[in-house]
Order: structure tokens, then C-alpha cells, then sequence
């Protein structure tokens, strides 16, 4: 296992210094004092193992492929933006953006979400273990979304083709969001999930998956249709 | 005989306007950059002042007069080096056919110039045929992937376009090919709206931080890119040189789209002309001129459009419809075709319905294959050496033996309006309007 210490040192330093460790082959390595810098671990794209001893500050884990990343405390906005594949997890709370426009992959966050969670999200599996805030889901196109406490407003507003799981209340549905049933294989997927991701004192505080509610785009918004102009009127 | 007299208000495009909404419901989308009739200051209200005897010209067929441009020399590693200072503009894949891209890619690479993405991400054949390639990294994100973003030579963060600034893209459903669905992840057919704003940054402050990110991720080397839609152009030129931006792209109102609401091609944003005066003003207020590159879009039609915005202040322009033109958009052939889209050649602009006549753009194979890549790619590149040409031509004649050594001082403004806003003296006099 290899060490970096931030100390005092350039965000530039810092991640020069992780991308040389994983050249020379290190598969596990832990950052210490990351004092909430921005940037951190962005664009890793080996399968290694980093772990951040604190909290991140914006874009942290950005544009990754492949590797795993662990964050002991919290994470600023746009925590694993684009990322393509991969894993993140934060031990804490996330802010504004977190795993906005990621292609695949699964960011987990045991605390909060801030707003836009998943915004513009194109694949991958996305689990909170608290809330989040509003907006979540927006224009989301592929891939899951799972909330295992509240959800702010406008959840779930424009999307595509993702679908979203919540745990708990959700203060309102964004434009064409709509309630779906879920499927046994859904209760089993989100099951399985959370069982995989979640630590169990956190997943025990949480309900059943069969509690959970499904939602998906009801498509009023996927072609233009005068007939739905109320809808459109909000989303325009 | 009885004469027949027509509103000046309800002129037959506002009927034909009025009449299209209470049939549809909805704003008009369209493709192709405003239709108005430019009643505001342009390039053309200036005219060059060549040299006779208080300046020396250079002879126009022999001397050299370079056109090398260098594009990122604030933080960037590696600089864009580019022969010429007219690029290819952002188009997306989707809104243009592969064809159309491959050949945009190595007509611009034949003639030592670079060509950028678009709203749909990369295009591998589009990497192979270009010689510079810009990335673009919009609010969409459409199609990004980290491997495509290293390969390339710039990475330009949007904010906006000039045909729409403060909205997002748009491709209608006929247009989401499976192709282009699976490219950009959405369901096949869907009218793709995609957002105004970015997901992961808001303000310019968070801004500075994702710049430093793209930094981080191409490893120092290749220049960032911020490129806008003309509005509040001074302010928002200093906040771009302020977020650490090594190019500022500044697209005027006259820009192309593939497609967007008609109201906003016309009526929002300020001219390209206005908008480079105010650019300029902005990093000489802020003593970064020359530090950071400047690139003009919208409307850019030939040499003389670009010697103009190059002696304003630009280090390059960027063509969009241009190229597309050189590419055969607009011209007298598959006539019918035009015909069935409602209009006729030179009066075309609808890109947005994805039945181009001439393959450009589109997506269905039967009208992409009218565009051949070979041809298409020399077209294009004889445009880029003809519009240099150009330009060197007015270099010479002023008496410069490099294109960016262009100024104002080598301009007379033909109007009042042109005067006040690039600061030039009215011809026949010694004044500058408004001041
Ligand atoms: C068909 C077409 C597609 C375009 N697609 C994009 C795009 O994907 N991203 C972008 O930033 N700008 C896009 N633009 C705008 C251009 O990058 C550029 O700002 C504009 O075309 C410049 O004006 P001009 O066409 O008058 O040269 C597009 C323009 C056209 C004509
Ligand atoms: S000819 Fe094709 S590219 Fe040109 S305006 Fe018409 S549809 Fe657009």
C-alpha cells in the first residue's frame, strides 16, 4: 500500500504523485490530510484503489474510468462528474451535482446529497443513503437512481429513460415525473443494491426495498405535442 | 390598373409566422443562423485603408505575410500551432452527418487548420481524419469520455452559442437516429432538449474550479477553450480570463445552429462586430490582451469578414455555415428536394427537419451519401485556402507581413453606428462617434 500525504502541497502535485504510484503498478493507496482540496483523483483510469482520509472538495473523482475511490468524509459539488466507470464512495455527505453526467459506474453516498443529484446521468447505478435535495434526477437519461431517505422538489424533472428508486417522502415530482409500480425485479434489484452497498447500520435505518417508490419520465415531454402545453409550458 | 399595397407590419413572413404558430402551438425551430436583414452595424461598415505614401505595401504576389497562428500560450503545454486563422467550428455529430464531419475533419487538416466536436461527443473517424482537434465539453455531455477528451489538441468548455445564448441544444426527433441515440444515451426519436446550464457548475467562481479540473485531466498540456454566446460580452470575457481560460471564443448573434427557437436566432445577443470590440475592450481592461487569444464567431463569411475581426482584435475566427456552404448547403441541385422541404436553394434553412437535400444535415444514409467525404473534404479545404488568400491579400496591401499584425488603424468606419462601436473615424473624417 503507498502513501500520500497532501501536507502542504498543489492539488497538481498531489494527483501527479497518485497517477505515478498507479503507473508503477500500486493497486492501493491512501491519501491523507486531502484538506477538501478540488480535484482530487480526477481522471484515474486504472482499476486501483484510492482512499481519500477526509473530505474532497469540487469534482473530486471526475472523469474516472475504472478505479475504486473512498472518501472517509465529504465531497464537494460534481463528486464523480462524468465518470465513466469505476466506483466511488463517500462515507459523508455530497455536495451540489454529485455523479452528474456519469456514463456508468456506481457512486455511493452513505450521508446527504445536495441538489441536481444524477443531473444529466447516461448509465451507472447511483445510491444515497440519506437524502437529497432538489432537482435530483434532472434530464437523467439512462441508469438508476436510488434514494433511500427524502427527496427534494422537482424530483426526477425532464428525464429520459432513468428510473429512480425512494426510500423516503418526496416533496414533489418534477415536471412529467410520474409514480410507476415496481416490478419484483425491481424490489430485488433495489434489494440487492443496497444490501451490496450500503454499511448495515445505515441500511438498517432505512425501509424495506418493497417500500420503496418507483419513479420513471411519464414521455409527455420526450416529443413536442401542443396538446400538452400545460407541461410544456413549465418545461420551456 | 390598381396598385396593390402590403402592410409594412404584417409583412407575408410574419403571416406566414403567425400562421405556422396557431397551426402548431409552438415557437418555430429552425437551423441556419438569423434571416433578418442585418439593419445594425457589420463587418462591412468598415473598409481597409491600404498603404500609398505613408505606408510601404508588400508585394502582393511575392512577399511572405505569415498566417501562422498560435492558440494557448497562457498555461497550456502544448499550444494550439495552426498555418491559418480560420478554423472549424463546433458542429455536432447528429446535427451533421458523419459525412459531413469527415469531411469538415480533413478538409481543415489538408490545409494545416483544426476542427472541434460538437454536442454529441467525439467521432473516431473525426479524430483519425483531423490534424488539431478541439473537444467540446458542453452542458449536455452528450457522448463525453475521458479517453476522447485526452486525445485531443484543445478542450473547449461551452457556455453558450450565439445563435441562443442562455438555452440549450436542440435535435429533433428525425434527427435521433439509433445512431445518435445510442452516442448521446437517450431513447431513439425522442426531440432532444438539452440543458442550458451545466450539471456539476453554476457561477463563474465554480467555473474557475472546473478549468483547473479539465487541466488536471489532459495533464497541463492542451489549451482550455471557453467559448460564449454574445451578450454582455465585456463582463463576461473578463470572468472567462479570470477563470483562467487560455482562448475565449466569442460567438455573435448572426451565429449558425442546427437548430433553435427562430426568436432566439433573431433577437438575442449582440453582433459578431460589436461583440469583437467589446472582447478586445475587456482583456485590454483587464491587461490580458494578447495573453489570452481571442476567437470570433457568427457570420463569418470570407477573408474579408475575417481580416476584419483579425484587425479588431481576434487571433482567429471560427466558420460554421460558411463551411457547411462550401459543402454544397444552399446550392441548385436535388432541386425537388428543396421543393418538398417547402423552400428552394438559397432560401434554405432547414437543417432542424434532418431532410437536408444535400446530405450535410442528416442522418438518413440515402441523403448523407450525396455528401462525398473526398469532395467534400476538398471543397473544404479550398474554401479555408481561398478565404486565407484573402486575407493575406488585405495584410499586404496594409503593409503587414504577418496577418495578426491587423489593427484598427487599418480601418475606416462606413457608418456612424460602425465608428462609435470599434472606436474607428468615419470615413471623410477625423472623428470617432461617440466620444
Ligand atoms: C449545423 C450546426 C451545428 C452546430 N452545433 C453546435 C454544437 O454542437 N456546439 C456548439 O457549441 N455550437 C454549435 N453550432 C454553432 C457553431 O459552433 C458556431 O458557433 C456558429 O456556427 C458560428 O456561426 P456561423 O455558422 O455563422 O459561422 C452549430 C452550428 C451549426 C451551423
Ligand atoms: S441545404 Fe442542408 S445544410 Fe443547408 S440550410 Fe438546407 S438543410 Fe441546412
Amino acid at each position: 500500500m503507498a502513501e500520500i500525504d497532501c501536507g502542504a502541497r498543489s492539488t497538481r502535485e498531489i494527483n501527479a504523485e497518485l497517477k505515478q504510484w498507479i503507473q508503477r503498478g500500486e493497486t492501493d493507496i491512501v491519501v491523507r490530510h486531502p484538506g477538501a482540496r478540488h480535484n482530487l483523483a480526477v481522471a484515474i483510469l486504472s482499476p486501483a484503489r484510492v482512499r481519500l482520509e477526509g473530505s474532497a472538495g469540487y469534482f473530486c473523482a471526475g472523469l474516472i474510468d475504472g478505479p475504486t475511490i473512498e472518501i472517509s468524509g465529504s465531497a464537494g459539488w460534481g463528486l464523480a462528474e462524468s465518470m465513466m466507470n469505476g466506483r466511488v464512495v463517500v462515507e459523508g455527505n455530497a455536495g451540489n451535482g454529485a455523479a452528474a453526467a456519469i456514463r456508468g459506474g456506481t457512486v455511493v453516498i452513505h450521508g446527504d446529497a445536495a441538489a441536481r443529484l444524477g443531473a444529466s446521468m447516461k448509465g451507472g447505478l447511483v445510491i444515497v443513503g440519506g437524502n437529497c435535495g432538489y432537482m435530483a434526477g434532472f434530464m437523467a437519461q439512462k441508469g438508476t437512481l436510488i434514494v433511500c431517505g427524502d427527496a427534494g422538489e422537482a424530483f426526477a424533472d425532464s428525464m429520459y429513460a432513468t428510473t429512480c428508486f425512494v426510500g423516503g417522502r418526496i416533496a414533489d415530482l418534477g415536471t412529467d415525473a410520474v409514480l410507476a409500480e415496481p416490478t419484483a425485479e425491481d424490489i430485488a434489484f433495489v434489494d440487492d443494491a443496497l444490501a451490496a452497498w450500503l454499511p448495515p447500520a445505515i441500511r438498517g435505518k432505512r425501509p424495506p426495498a418493497r417500500e420503496f417508490r418507483k419513479v420513471v419520465a411519464g414521455r409527455k415531454l420526450w416529443n413536442f405535442d401542443h396538446r400538452e402545453w400545460k407541461l410544456w409550458q413549465e418545461a420551456l | 390598373m390598381s396598385v396593390l399595397q402590403a402592410s409594412g407590419v404584417f409583412q407575408p413572413g410574419v403571416i406566414d409566422d403567425i400562421q405556422t404558430k396557431a397551426a402548431s402551438g409552438l415557437y418555430r425551430i429552425r437551423g441556419y443562423g438569423t434571416l433578418r436583414e442585418r439593419r445594425w452595424a457589420t463587418f462591412d461598415d468598415l473598409t481597409f485603408l491600404p498603404c500609398s505614401l505613408t505606408r510601404i505595401p508588400l508585394e502582393g504576389y511575392r512577399e511572405k505575410c505569415s498566417t501562422k497562428t498560435v492558440l494557448g500560450t497562457r498555461f497550456a503545454g502544448k499550444p494550439v500551432e495552426l498555418d491559418i486563422p480560420v478554423m472549424i467550428t463546433g458542429m455536432s455529430w447528429g446535427a451533421l452527418s458523419y459525412n459531413a464531419k469527415v469531411a469538415l475533419a480533413k478538409g481543415a487538416a489538408a490545409v494545416g487548420s483544426s476542427n472541434t466536436t460538437g454536442d454529441g461527443g467525439m467521432l473516431l473517424a473525426e479524430r483519425e481524419n483531423s490534424r488539431t482537434l478541439i473537444y467540446e465539453v458542453l452542458p449536455s455531455r452528450y457522448g463525453i469520455n475521458i479517453h476522447h477528451m485526452r486525445m485531443a489538441d484543445a478542450i473547449e468548455l461551452t457556455i453558450g452559442q450565439g445563435a441562443k445564448p442562455g438555452t440549450g441544444g436542440l435535435l429533433l426527433g428525425s434527427k435521433v437516429s439509433d445512431t445518435i441515440a445510442r452516442q448521446r444515451d437517450l431513447p431513439i426519436g425522442v426531440d432532444q432538449r438539452s440543458p442550458a446550464r451545466h450539471p456539476d457548475f453554476l457561477g463563474p467562481d465554480d467555473m474557475i474550479i472546473k478549468v483547473e479540473e479539465l487541466r488536471e485531466a489532459t495533464d497541463w498540456q492542451v489549451p482550455i477553450f471557453i467559448k460564449m454566446g454574445a451578450s454582455r460580452v465585456f463582463d463576461d470575457v473578463k470572468l472567462a480570463a479570470k477563470a483562467k481560460a487560455d482562448v475565449i471564443v466569442v460567438d455573435g448573434m448572426e451565429g449558425g445552429t442546427g437548430a433553435s427557437p427562430a426568436i432566439l436566432q433573431e433577437h438575442t445577443g449582440i453582433p459578431t462586430l460589436a461583440a469583437v470590440c467589446e472582447a478586445r475592450a475587456a482583456l485590454e481592461d483587464c491587461g490580458l490582451y494578447g495573453e489570452v487569444q481571442l476567437v470570433i464567431a457568427g457570420g463569418i463569411r470570407d477573408g474579408v469578414d475575417a481580416a476584419k475581426a483579425i484587425a479588431l482584435g481576434a487571433d482567429a475566427v471560427y466558420i460554421g455555415t460558411a463551411a457547411l456552404i462550401g459543402l454544397n448547403c444552399n446550392r441548385p441541385i436535388h432541386v425537388e428536394d428543396y421543393h418538398q422541404l417547402g423552400t428552394e436553394p438559397y432560401h434554405c434553412h432547414h437543417c432542424h427537419t434532418g431532410r437536408c437535400p444535400v446530405g450535410i444535415t442528416t442522418q438518413d444514409p440515402e441523403l448523407m451519401r450525396r455528401l462525398d467525404i473526398e469532395e467534400g473534404a476538398a471543397r473544404v479545404s479550398n474554401l479555408l485556402r481561398a478565404m486565407t488568400l484573402e486575407i493575406q491579400m488585405l495584410a499586404r496591401a496594409c503593409g503587414k507581413s504577418d496577418v495578426h499584425h491587423l489593427e484598427p488603424e487599418d480601418m475606416a468606419a462606413l457608418s456612424m453606428e460602425a465608428s462609435a462601436i470599434c472606436g474607428i473615424p468615419l470615413a471623410g473624417t477625423r472623428r470617432v462617434f461617440g466620444r
